[in-house]
């Protein structure tokens, strides 16, 4: 059966992306001139109620280029990478460009320099296809029927060759790989998962995971009912991520320069409990660190968050520039942790805990108001009633109004940082945490 | 050699497929090119056109699917990737417990072209570029505005899709769609109104009966009122919602749970499940009997009115809720069966050539009641009336729903009166629906469009449109959306 290795159709190799770039460059009659390419080929396995529903397997590659005259700019992309082809999308990125007003943000592509090399390619996820997948899923949904537990869920992998280039001498090209595994345990009404992401398709830890699903699910049967207030809660790590996840995206230099950020006026203040830091760290070796971003920078080691004081904004070129920032910092494989001394589990944390409520997962976390960063979002896939240090009964799910900058201005207690993701956040280092109060504002039927 | 059509790749597939012993098989090669041209603080930002080709290859084999594409059309890549879909299949196969039974769909041959006056591609790009940056200058001008932006999206797709029964279908679809969005600033804190054209299948006579200029000095003088209005004080209040605002109401609290893949449990492990599960249908009130929900892909220039969708059944109609009972589901090939219908309602859909088509929400509007808008609004004491999208978010069985908005009015009385900000709304779907006790008649009935709809694994975007008249709710749950509330 086919794998993703260096057979027909191999992915785009950086001796091939070099030529296609300089295809580009040489016929260009732009001031500027940028080509990027993504050659993804990734595949997944998706299984619901015990059985495979959907398997499938697709390779795209995409071919972009940007030209510039002084500041009008274009963009063309193109999935033909056929000559022809190409020079029709480098004409229609001129085309456009010289129809287009003169940008006032616009900037020169970046200075060349030399990228930092990361293991982002393992060979064993690079070479995974849809036997190993299968293998995945037939596993997680072996445990499940042994149980009498209904299991939905997806294996998936995925290798992408990722390029950009540009006419001053920029170039850089990596190859990247992820595997991914989500689950969905059932046990009637009540509902337990787990999820993985990682570099190596051997680190998904297919069993560990799938048995803690069952387990959160059989522990949720019947789930109570509890009055929606304000509860000291033991988020996860996922359920952490969900929120930190927001914040992140909520440091847009350009609204803070703006006035329009909920950060406005705050950098160089505490915005959260001044134990946290969040930096990232493109080298660790459990996150999805990169060696150079969509426009052509490089990936850094940077501290974001330094002891609860905010130190850094997410800076397009030009609002970089105009505040005299020299190093934009990227945040792909962010690692929040806490000072101090922490437990060792989850387990700990609820043996700490007099009364609380457990949030394994939150779902569908919405902004409510990005002035205060107000989020509302529900708890799903295993709510839990925790008294005198015990899951005492599972309660049915809430929903949360909250604001992470009120929520985590204390810690109770913590956890080192664990892997975290979930079905609407990247993957993140972050640790289990005890809050002392979070606002449920409502509760649903289940 | 010339290059083969896209016929004849589909042969050299379908055929390649057949010899292997598979019940069913269909291809889709797509061709879809997108204009997005954004506008942001008076300057363009960026002006992008995408082209994106390729291919899908799906096959059924005793009884299990396989699915593979790829964008590169070749004679080399065709038969690797017919292959391939074949060999998926097989291990999906191996392991399969229930057999996949696909609904009995007459064979069509035909071809859909969406009719437009203005062809958007053909449009001088100066033109779209000189409307944006004065729909942002004219934002601007209102002191007190601190942020604009404006844009205008259009695409194309060709599509053909042939299957092994004989079906044969060539598309030629349009959709369109404009905005504008001011932001003011006032004591510290900021607001956003928005005009959103619908996004629909039209040609660039959508954007000029639009009029972005009116519509820009319209929202920048709400932004200026909304951010210095006070905020709302939390208790129970009737509701008037306008019909952009239902659409994302009906979209998340109606569409996603009448998709019957999410009540068998096909999207149990991320978009969820449904509360309308299939011992409901026909019996359960889902709303008052001024409630009626109509699925209607046969609608000209909605989203889902393709014709056909990706398993290459005819658009159809149908109710959902009627009379404010829940009695229908959108459905495909494959599970339809599974409830007993005899054919699928045709809500198949794909985002594009490199996804399997699953069950997509259809084209679902409230049906319009006798009332005018004022009526609704002269009967209401306490109450909101409620304009266009905010905040949302729902639970996984689509039961826990919480909504805001673009912008409030307090009613008071009988008459509409000042702006509010920060109005957060919140409900459980059947009390909520149950409480609709008028909606608007026919004159008021607008439709809105959507193109980022997520759903499954690996994620895709589903299109629908959603029409509605105002409807009026009655003691709805509102909380204030800012700290301290």
């Amino acid at each position: 059966m086919t794998v993703l290795s260096d057979k027909w159709p191999k992915m785009t190799s950086s001796d091939e992306f070099r030529f296609l770039s300089e295809l580009v460059m040489t016929r260009s009659s732009a001031d500027h001139t940028i080509v990027s390419l993504r050659d993804h080929h990734a595949g997944t396995t998706r299984f619901a109620n015990n059985q495979v529903i959907q398997n499938v397997d697709a390779r795209r590659g995409t071919l972009a280029v940007t030209v510039a005259f002084g500041g009008q700019q274009g963009t063309a992309s193109t999935t033909d990478f056929t000559a022809g082809a190409i020079q029709d999308t480098l004409a229609r990125a001129e085309r456009i460009a010289r129809m287009s007003p003169a940008d006032p943000e616009y900037l020169p592509p970046p200075d060349p320099c030399l990228f930092p090399i990361r293991e982002t390619a393992k060979p064993e996820t690079m070479a995974a296809g849809p036997v190993k997948r299968l293998e995945y899923a037939n596993e997680a949904i072996g445990h499940c029927r042994m149980e009498n537990i209904m299991a939905a869920g997806i294996v998936s992998s995925a290798a992408t060759a990722v390029g950009v280039a540009a006419g001053n001498g920029l170039f850089g090209y990596e190859r990247r790989a992820d595997a991914r595994f989500s689950l969905t345990a059932q046990a009637g009404e009540a509902t337990g998962w787990s999820a993985a992401t990682h570099r190596s398709i051997d680190h998904l830890k297919i069993q560990e995971r799938t048995l803690a699903a069952i387990a959160k699910s059989k522990r949720g049967r019947d789930a109570h009912e509890l009055p929606a207030e304000h509860y000291p809660v033991i988020l996860e790590p996922a359920a952490v991520a969900g929120l930190w996840a927001w914040l992140m995206r909520s440091l847009d230099a350009k609204s803070y320069m703006k006035g329009t950020s909920p950060f406005a006026g705050k950098l160089g203040q505490a915005i959260v409990d001044e134990r946290l830091t969040l930096r990232n760290v493109p080298d660790h070796a459990d996150l999805l660190g990169e060696g150079f971003t969509n426009e052509g920078l490089p990936s850094t080691d940077s501290v974001w968050i330094d002891h609860g004081i905010l130190k850094q904004l997410a800076y397009d070129r030009f609002t970089a520039k105009a505040a005299g920032v020299e190093t934009i910092p990227t945040l792909e494989a962010p690692t929040l942790s806490v000072e101090g001394s922490s437990v060792h589990s989850i387990q700990e944390l609820i043996k700490s805990t007099e009364r609380g409520i457990l949030v394994t997962n939150f779902w569908y976390i919405r902004p409510v108001n990005p002035r205060d960063l107000m989020l509302t979002g529900m708890t799903r896939d295993g709510t839990f009633l925790v008294e005198k240090g015990e899951v005492v009964s599972a309660v049915k799910n809430f929903r949360f109004h909250e604001s992470p900058l009120r929520a985590f201005q204390r810690l109770s207690a913590w956890t080192a940082p664990m892997e975290a993701v979930n079905s609407e956040t990247g993957k993140m280092l972050v640790p289990a945490m005890v809050l002392p109060h979070v606002h449920f504002s409502s509760g649903t039927r289940f | 050699m010339n290059t083969p059509t896209w016929d004849e790749f589909a042969e050299l597939a379908l055929k390649r497929i057949a010899r292997s012993g598979a019940e069913y098989a269909d291809i889709r090669i797509q061709d879809s090119s997108t204009e997005h041209i954004e506008g942001e603080d008076r300057r363009i930002a960026s002006i992008r056109d995408l082209h994106d080709q390729g291919f899908g290859v799906r096959v059924l084999y005793h009884g299990a699917w396989g699915f593979a594409a790829s964008s590169i059309l070749s004679l080399e890549e065709v038969p690797r990737v017919a292959d391939l879909a074949v060999e998926i299949a097989k291990g999906s196969a191996s392991v399969a417990l229930e057999k996949v039974r696909l609904a009995p769909e007459p064979v069509h041959r035909d071809r859909v072209v969406t009719p437009y006056r203005l062809d958007p591609f053909s449009v001088p790009l100066e033109k779209k570029t000189d409307l944006l940056l004065n729909t942002m200058e004219v934002l601007q001008r209102q002191s007190g505005i601190a942020r604009s932006s404006a844009s205008l999206w259009a695409r194309r797709d060709r599509k053909l899709f042939v299957s092994t029964e004989g079906t044969h279908l060539e598309f030629d679809l349009l959709a369109g769609q404009g905005d504008c969005t001011a932001t003011a600033l006032h004591e510290g804190r900021f607001a956003s109104r928005s005009f959103n054209t619908p996004h629909l299948r039209k040609g660039f006579e959508l954007i000029e009966e639009a009029d972005l200029h009116r519509e820009a000095s319209r929202v920048a003088d709400q932004a200026i009122e909304k951010v210095k209005a006070p905020a709302v004080d939390t208790g129970q209040y009737d509701l008037v919602l306008d019909p952009e605002h239902l659409s994302l109401t009906i979209h998340e609290s109606c569409g996603h749970p009448s998709e019957l893949d999410r009540a068998l449990g096909y999207e149990a492990n991320y978009a969820g499940t449904s509360f309308l599960t299939t011992e409901k249908r026909g019996n359960f009130r889902y709303g008052s009997r001024h409630v009626n929900l109509v699925a209607d892909n046969t609608e000209p220039e909605t989203l889902a009115a393709t014709g056909y969708d990706d398993d290459g059944v005819a658009c159809q109609r149908w109710d959902i809720i009627r009379h404010g009972i829940f009695v229908g589901y959108c459905t495909n090939r494959e599970v339809a069966p599974k409830i007993g219908e005899s054919r699928s309602c045709g809500s198949n859909r794909a985002d594009g050539w490199g996804n399997v088509p699953i069950v997509r929400i259809a084209n679902i509007g409230l049906e319009p009641g006798e009332a005018t808008r004022d009526q609704l609004i002269a009967d209401v004491k306490r109450g909101i009336y409620i304009e266009g999208h905010g905040s949302y978010s729902i639970d996984q069985r689509r039961y826990n729903f919480q909504f805001g908005g673009d912008a409030f009015w307090l009613i008071e009385n009988g008459r509409r009166t000042h702006m509010l900000r920060e109005v957060i709304y919140h409900g459980i779907t059947p009390e909520f629906w149950n409480s609709c006790d008028g909606v608007a008649d026919r004159s008021f009935r607008r439709r809105y469009g959507f193109i980022t709809c997520g759903k499954g694994q690996p994620g895709q975007s589903g299109w629908m449109t959603h029409a509605a008249a105002p409807a009026r709710f009655r003691q709805v749950q509102v909380i204030r959306g800012e700290e301290g509330s």
